[in-house]
């Protein structure tokens, strides 16, 4: 403990009567009043005042710490809605990157199909073309088959005609020597005669008749 | 009352607290307050070594002290295992897990008082079985 002398302690309980100033902290625990009662009653004094000091600026701390507190768990909250926002930033970005990704694609995939929709087009009309072609083409043959159809006819009609009209012209050349033969000789040209007569009606009426056919079949070839 | 008080935590406020709380419960009138277990440490150090005049009788470390190379565990096995066993010495912190208290305890921690708002009373309770703690006689206790 420490002691102060009279003059000290006077001086001491002086200051705090006239200035209001007095001793503070735990220096107050430590001093002995040496039986001046007044010394004493000052010290208490000192020591209640301290502890009155201490025991607001307790209280004021206490507030502190727990605004402190309530601070920190708002700063926590507030970080921890900073990293969501900023794991949701990073998630947006991510969609952002996929789905120009996929944008790209799909414009690739639109050219794409631009490109191949260009092509069928072409290639549909190359085809047209080419059915438009095939379709000359088969009528092409189909009329050199018709032509060629027909010049068959033709050279065969051609050949009954010519040969239906030797054997006319041979079966009327010969009947006309035999019926001039009978004649010249004097034999009995009744049958002959009346045979040269229906033969010849019959062998010119056959050769208009056959002409007449061909003709009308070259017409109705010419009219297709 | 006790002669010396060290207090090692990382948080300034509790300082203030801790020290009136001290103060006005008439439990020390010497208290010393540090932010970091390395400071503590070399604290030791120095006192194992050299002068010990104002090292403390009693010491109460906070469990997490940011900013520390070690926890407060760790820095009561130091002073235990290292630097001589003659001080009470235990944790003070909000904490109140059962794990950590049990390697508090093997570390040689001698109590567990746990922060709150309302630390007078915890603290004053402590100030009345500090004898036994300083005799080795109290079994580790909790000051919920």
């Amino acid at each position: 403990m420490i002691v102060f002398d009279k003059n000290s302690q006077q001086q001491l309980i002086d200051l705090n009567k006239s200035k209001n100033i007095a001793l503070e902290g735990n220096i107050a625990k430590v001093i002995d009043a040496d039986d001046n009662i007044e010394f004493k009653e000052y010290l208490d004094f000192c020591i209640s005042k301290d502890k009155e000091i201490r025991r607001r600026r307790l209280e004021i701390t206490k507030q502190v710490q727990i605004q402190n507190k309530e601070l920190s768990e708002l700063n926590l909250e507030n970080q921890r809605i900073m990293t969501e926002l900023q794991n949701t930033l990073t998630s947006v970005e991510e969609s952002k990157s996929q789905i120009e990704l996929q944008n790209r694609e799909l414009t690739s995939w639109k050219e794409d199909n631009q490109r191949i929709g260009q092509e069928l087009r072409e290639s549909m009309i190359k085809s047209e073309q080419a059915r438009i072609e095939a379709e000359n083409a088969k009528h092409v043959a189909m009329n050199d088959l018709d032509l060629l159809q027909k010049k068959s006819q033709t050279e065969l009609i051609s050949v009954i005609v010519k040969v239906s009209l030797g054997v006319i012209i041979t079966v009327g050349v010969i009947t006309t020597i035999m019926y001039m033969i009978s004649l010249y000789m004097n034999k009995d040209t009744q049958i002959i005669g009346s045979t040269w007569s229906n033969m010849l009606g019959i062998l010119l009426t056959n050769a208009f008749s056959i002409i007449g056919t061909i003709m009308g079949v070259k017409y109705a070839s010419k009219e297709n | 009352m006790i002669d010396s008080i060290l207090l090692v935590d990382d948080e300034d406020l509790f300082h203030l607290v801790f020290e009136d709380a001290c103060s006005l419960l008439d439990i020390s009138l010497s208290l010393k307050s540090l932010n970091s277990s390395d400071e503590a440490a070399k604290l030791f150090k120095r006192w194992l070594t050299g002068d010990n005049s104002d090292r403390p009788e009693c010491v109460f470390v906070d469990l997490n002290i940011i900013g520390s190379s070690f926890d407060g565990i760790e820095l009561i096995r130091k002073i235990n295992f290292e630097y001589g066993n003659n001080v009470v010495i235990g944790i003070i912190s909000s904490s109140d897990e059962p794990e950590e208290q049990a390697k508090a305890l093997q570390a040689g921690a001698q109590f567990w008082i746990i922060k709150s708002d309302d630390i007078e009373p915890r603290l004053d309770e402590f100030r009345q079985d500090y004898e036994s703690y300083k005799n080795r006689t109290a079994p580790f206790k909790i000051y919920k």
